[in-house]
């Protein structure tokens, strides 16, 4: 380390790296052609093999280029097709489901005709009838009632500090679920409404609130929150009974400990839509053998 | 000039034929293009140069294609074949490059 000598070599070796990337960025011509043109001389006599060398391996540039172009260009339209195809199907089954969407409302308006000339349209028959469908909520229906809206706590502002940019805890954005919807679907039901509607879902005696990854569902649907709970009933009653029951005073008391946001007032006019997942769990229809259904 | 006319008849020759490139050639292809490219490109300027020699085009061109191959498949095997695809197709990319200013400096004298 005393001699100069270490320090010069060590120098010599960065020299050689730089010069390696000199050398490739201003030597870019093959040195190949420089050495030929020094071992041939100044006499330029053309040999006889030359041309024809030149031209096959232009031939072979050509030749690679183009295979090259083609393979590139032939895998696109295919993943093109497959896209189109999905479209296409897509939209096919997009049709479908309107078609079946407008045969059904077809059906029903026929139904509903053919009940109306079979059936009385008075007598205990008929509201027997008419009650029990407004239950199974099998018809829209509309009147006064009360509203109550349940809604997570707004998403909190993302923290500097804890964890990972952008996590979120789980149990800060999602405080509500199917408990806390059912809950308060229950407790509507024992205060005397006669017809709820869950964002829109009419429920059905056979309906179902259940809860499936971050979601609500509602006879299978999905709904997100804010949850409005609508129910239809004797206005007045049903909001004190609401408001004595324990269920509105958890959720007063979570909306002060957890902000998630609750509340419920009365509404004249409420319109509930019937129900459009009525599935007969037992009923079959009658195979009709003179049709040829199948 | 039949170098040219050459490059077109290997362009019109693959039109017409189409071939299919077999999946164990896939991986090499963008290399031998790049590798092409060079060869094209180092010939025109030597050409310019007045230096031009046929073998040397060939051979070079060739044996760029088959040492980029090679680097790639040793890569593919070793697990950095992308990362040595990248420095091949760097390396014949500013030779391109300069080539490629080279022949402009003596078509336009700029």
């Amino acid at each position: 380390m005393t001699t100069p000598r270490p320090q010069a070599e060590h120098d010599e070796r960065n020299l050689a790296s730089a010069r390696l990337l000199v050398d490739l960025v201003q030597n870019t011509l093959d040195p190949g052609y420089a050495a030929a043109a020094k071992r041939r001389g100044p006499d330029r006599r053309v040999r006889w093999y030359e041309r024809p060398m030149a031209a096959f391996g232009a031939l072979l540039i050509g030749f690679l280029l183009v295979v090259a172009y083609l393979h590139t260009n032939r895998g696109a339209p295919e993943a093109q097709r497959v896209h189109d195809r999905l479209v296409d199907r897509v939209r096919a089954a997009e049709n479908n489901a309107n078609g079946l969407a407008k045969n059904l409302a077809g059906v029903q308006e026929t139904l509903a005709a053919a009940q109306g000339a079979a059936l009385p349209s008075s007598g205990a028959l008929a509201r027997e009838l008419s009650g029990a469908r407004l239950s199974a909520g099998e018809t829209p229906v509309t009147g006064p009632g009360l509203v109550v809206t349940l809604s997570e706590p707004p998403a909190p502002s993302p923290t500097p500090d804890p964890g990972r940019a952008g996590s979120v805890p789980i149990t800060q954005s999602h405080i509500l679920s199917d408990r806390d919807v059912r809950s308060v679907v229950n407790e509507l039901w024992a205060d005397g409404a006669e017809a709820i509607a869950v964002n829109g879902i009419r429920l059905t005696p056979t309906s179902a609130i259940r809860f499936a990854g971050e979601a609500v569902l509602v006879d299978f649907q999905p709904v997100t929150s804010p949850y409005r709970i609508e129910a239809i009933g004797d206005a007045g009653g049903l909001a004190t009974n609401f408001a004595q029951s324990s269920v509105a005073s958890r959720y007063q008391t979570k909306m002060g400990a957890q902000h998630i946001g609750f509340s419920f007032r009365n509404e004249d006019h409420l319109d509930l839509p019937g129900s459009t997942v009525i599935t007969p769990r037992f009923a079959s229809p009658v195979p009709t053998t003179t049709r040829g259904s199948r | 000039m039949i170098a040219a006319l050459a490059l077109v008849l290997g362009v019109v020759l693959g039109l017409i034929f189409r071939p299919t490139v077999p999946t164990w050639i896939e991986p090499y292809l963008p290399i031998a293009v790049v590798a092409a490219l060079d060869a094209v490109f180092g010939g025109v300027r030597a050409r310019l140069d007045g230096i031009f020699d046929a073998k040397v085009f060939v051979v070079s061109f060739i044996s760029n294609v088959l040492v980029a191959a090679l680097i790639v498949f040793l890569g593919d095997k070793l697990g950095v074949g992308g990362q040595l695809s990248t420095a091949v197709v760097v390396v014949l990319g500013i030779r391109i490059f300069g080539n490629a200013a080279a022949i402009r400096r003596l078509v336009f004298k700029a």
